[in-house]
């Protein structure tokens, strides 16, 4: 009777205190993307976009899933695909988050991608629009950690093209290192990423 | 205990019945499965992903009438409506988008270059990185089949017809004084800055009904819709100076650029044939304000320029050579907006008004003529579905010109016409599959001036014959007045005509395009008159008429060799007419028959340099010789030109950049001028007509400034 009694109350606060769809929903499609299943993960993200159009991170989860995958994509076709994919993601991300610093991290890379695909033909068209990007992102949030490193290592590529010092780059790899490690994300699924990136960019640094 | 279990077992119950199974296959129109799609009932957390049999399986606890949506890159999304206990072992098929990127192309006649378009021939950066172009996008485009070089004028000729045939648009608005005056053997170039647009069109033929007034082709320019940043660019060149800077700010910009050029000093280190007396001078200055609304785009357009210029022409009939002197004004604005009107509909109206006057010294002659045009254009476009669109649209075209006329015998005459025309036109786009679709539209114009009604029906169709590459044929009648150097002296005409019947093949992969086309042209109602040139005395009818056929080529190779890419053009033409002065049937002086272009660029990273050629070789053109019988009865020796350049950045923000025009200094013939009176020996003595100069070397210098130090002016050069 007592066993029951706790099924039974573990059944009901279960019910209870269960996790909202929404949570479920963006556990069970971060798992498939840990789990390299980045097209049912992003099929899940853009399910879940479906049925919260209020909110602006499953479509940006989405759009990043496919931007992530479309570096070293050497198929033209599949690449225009998945970033015209992507871009539409952004857009509605956009729609519902206006002037959100990490839309524009995630729109800045989307650019980075056409120009690590083919530079001699995207670069002088695209390379501007980057920057501005980053100009504008590190206006709204001077201090968001993803930006800095994000602008940083944009930063890297040119002065490593014009032969130029690296070492003010590197410093704002040190900075963002630093506010990696007082970083809050707003929810559990906001944008919590790049620490990783950002150690092993300052790794090169060093060298 | 039992109550609890009762409890207990309903509870569960309760939570099973609710899940339901969808499932169900998801195939192509040829059955095959397809895999990564996304299934799900629309607005809950329910669905699946196919695997790679095309199948699908996932529980949902909704019940009654849901919407089930199956959606997948480049395949137009699904969506049903029913009861979700019905959704089980379904077979779901979709069609192929017909926006999608392999999708037949309706691109018979056109070059287009840009960002946007699905086959581009040309890069925005072509048009300032191409060797022979010297910034100039009709030099950039000159490099394309279907152009005939005609080096000491500049302008564009195509597939046969006169430069006038060939109509320029700014965002979908006439231009009607489109170049820059120069003297005679001195190349124009177009007046527009190239930096200010993003988008080019180029059509050889075979055009929408959207266009009109135009026998040969048109000329679709389109300006920047949002610039990147602020910042200020400065230019410092061999021929003058260019300074140009944009604001932007939350919903508008504005980019406002000026330059001035003087040939002076550059002629003073480079003699040229002509004996100046005051060297060519311009100075210009554009503008392009945008604004973005919620669901439209208002852009206004502005541009001026000042040109003045004084020289000794040489002349075979005067000894002492012959006066010339020329003063342009020209001023140009361009007003537009385009926005949604609802999901389906959408607007595009436009206003341009041009004013240009010229002033021009010959010998003793002063001519003065003064050109106001306005342009209006109203269209509506109407989305059916992704396969069916149809564009409804109005327009009125208005010239209004007069010229005044003195010499030594006349006193200032004065003369001109208004020419009015009101046009509409409904063009549909039909796309059967992904491998089909046709164009089809209707053109009708009123001309106030002849009280004259045309119909101009278009058509074009195109079928793909596998993955890379497709079929396509156009038709298309267009009508066109006569130019102002005939109705200033007679008005009592028809509109001229012809016809294009078009055979295009496109094979487009991987950066890699082959295009061939094979074209006719039938000529009708040109402009024919008694005398040597247009002028008061001169009968004029519409009796004249001629032909234009050949074959096009073109191949561009952005990838088999690395940092390299180039591209080829050659065109076969064979054209006669029989109108103006021509006493018979004969090849134009503007139309020769083989043209070749070849453009190279290679990257060199190492020296963060980009070195171009170009190359251009022409078949003889036509010449009269009046010691022997006959009319154009003789060609020129052929023409050949190398022009090289090189673009080395300096720093992300410093360019420096050089070019040189016919390196091997090719002693280029664009025909003979002959002694109105034969000499002593019963010979008419005549003189070769030469280019200003053999050669041309440019050096420039260009910094830009912004915000975020990283932009420059490469797409500039």
């Amino acid at each position: 009777m007592q066993k029951l009694a706790i099924i039974l109350v573990t059944l009901v606060t279960g019910l209870i205190t269960a996790q909202t769809n929404y949570e479920k929903g963006m556990q069970k499609a971060f798992e498939l993307w840990g789990n390299n299943n980045s097209v049912e993960a992003s099929n899940m993200f853009e399910r879940i976009a479906n049925a919260e159009p209020d909110n602006w991170l499953p479509p940006y989860y989405a759009a990043q899933i496919n931007i992530v995958n479309s570096f070293g994509e050497k198929d033209e076709d599949k690449l225009t695909a998945q970033l015209k994919k992507a871009q539409d993601l952004i857009n509605d991300a956009t729609a519902i988050s206006k002037n959100n610093p990490e839309i524009l991290v995630l729109q800045a890379l989307l650019y980075t991608a056409w120009v690590a695909f083919d530079g001699a033909t995207y670069g002088p068209a695209l390379s501007a629009k980057v920057a501005s990007i980053y100009a504008q992102a590190e206006q709204i949030a001077p201090n968001n950690p993803r930006v800095v490193y994000c602008k940083a290592e944009w930063g890297i590529g040119g002065a490593k093209y014009f032969g130029q010092d690296i070492a003010p780059f590197c410093s704002e790899l040190e900075r963002a290192l630093d506010l990696f490690a007082n970083f809050k994300p707003e929810t559990p699924f906001s944008p919590n990423w790049g620490e990783d990136r950002t150690r092993m960019l300052l790794e090169a640094c060093r060298k | 205990m039992q109550k609890a279990i009762i409890i207990f077992l309903i509870l569960t119950s309760l939570h099973l019945s609710a899940q339901q199974i969808i499932n169900g296959t998801v195939l192509n129109t040829n059955n095959e499965p397809l895999v990564g799609a996304n299934v799900f009932l629309e607005g809950t957390y329910d669905g699946g992903t196919t695997d790679e049999n095309g199948q699908f399986s996932f529980k949902t606890s909704e019940t009654g009438t849901q919407t089930l949506r199956v959606s997948y890159i480049s395949f137009e999304t699904f969506t049903m409506v029913g009861d979700v206990s019905y959704m089980k072992n379904l077979t779901i098929k979709l069609r192929e988008d017909v926006n999608a990127l392999d999708a037949v192309v309706l691109s018979a006649g056109t070059f287009q270059a840009g960002d946007n378009s699905k086959v581009n021939v040309l890069k925005p950066l072509d048009v300032v990185t191409t060797a022979s172009a010297l910034g100039d996008f009709v030099g950039a485009l000159q490099t394309l089949p279907g152009t005939t070089t005609v080096a000491e004028d500049g302008r564009l000729f195509v597939r046969g017809g006169e430069a006038e045939e060939t109509q320029i648009f700014i965002d979908g608005i006439r231009v009607f004084t489109p170049y820059t005056p120069t003297t005679n053997n001195t190349p124009t170039r177009g007046r527009y800055s190239p930096f200010l647009f993003d988008g080019i069109t180029f059509s050889t033929g075979g055009y929408s009904a959207e266009f009109g007034q135009a026998l040969s082709s048109v000329l679709l320019l389109n300006t920047i819709d949002e610039p990147d940043q602020d910042k200020t660019d400065i230019g410092i060149m061999s021929l003058g100076a260019t300074l140009g800077n944009t604001q932007k700010w939350e919903t508008s910009s504005l980019s406002v650029n000026a330059s001035y050029i003087n040939l002076a000093p550059y002629n003073e280190i480079f003699p040229s044939r002509n004996q100046w007396k005051k060297p060519y001078e311009t100075a210009s200055g554009e503008s392009v304000f945008r604004k973005k609304f919620d669901s439209g785009l208002l852009k206004l357009y502005a541009a001026f320029d000042a040109t003045n210029f004084e020289l000794t022409q040489e002349d075979i009939n005067e000894p002492e050579g012959s006066h010339f002197k020329l003063k342009n004004n020209n001023l140009y604005f361009n007003g537009s907006y385009q926005g949604d009107l609802s999901d389906t509909w959408s607007v595009f109206g436009g206003l341009s008004y041009t004013h240009g006057n010229n002033t021009l010294n010959f010998t003793d002659m002063l001519v003065d003529d003064t050109e106001n045009d306005i342009h209006a254009k109203l269209k509506f476009k109407k989305r059916f579905s992704n396969r069916f669109k149809l564009y409804v649209g109005a327009e009125y075209l208005a010239s209004d010109f007069n010229e005044g006329f003195s010499d030594f015998q006349t006193n200032n005459t004065e003369y001109g016409y208004q020419d009015n025309i009101v046009a509409a036109f409904v063009e549909a786009d039909i796309f059967l599959s992904k491998k089909l679709a046709f164009k089809t539209g209707m053109r009708s114009e009123y001309s106030a001036l002849f009280k004259e009604f045309t119909l101009a029906p278009r058509l074009s169709v195109a079928y793909k014959t596998s993955n890379k590459s497709q079929l396509s044929l156009a038709y298309g009648r267009f009508y066109q007045n006569p130019s102002s150097y005939i109705l200033k002296f007679d008005q009592d005409l028809k509109a001229q005509n012809t016809s294009h019947y078009i055979l295009n093949y496109q094979y487009n992969a991987d950066r890699k395009i082959f295009r061939a086309e094979a074209y006719f042209k039938d000529y009708n109602n040109l402009v024919k008159y008694d005398t040597d040139y247009a002028s008061f005395d001169s009968t004029f009818n519409n009796d004249g008429y001629g032909f234009a056929k050949g074959i096009d080529f073109f191949w561009r190779d952005s990838k088999s060799l690395k940092n390299i890419d180039y591209w080829v053009s050659y065109s076969f033409l064979d054209t006669k007419r029989d109108y103006r002065n021509y006493p018979s049937k004969a090849q134009p002086n503007f139309a020769n028959t083989h043209n070749l272009s070849l453009v190279g660029k290679y990257w060199i990273n190492d020296w963060r340099s980009q070195v171009g050629f170009s190359y251009a070789f022409a078949s003889g053109r036509t010449y009269t010789n009046p010691n022997t019988s006959g009319f154009l009865n003789e060609k020129t020796k052929s023409y050949n030109n190398l022009s090289l350049n090189w673009a080395y950045l300096i720093s992300p923000q410093k360019i420096l950049y050089a070019s040189v025009n016919n390196v091997l200094g090719f002693k280029n013939i664009n025909g003979y001028q002959y002694a109105n009176t034969p000499n002593m020996n019963g010979n008419f003595d005549r003189r070769t007509l030469q280019p200003a100069a053999d050669q041309f070397f440019f050096v420039g210098f260009f910094w830009t400034i912004s915000e975020d130090k990283k932009s420059n002016q490469l797409d500039n050069l």
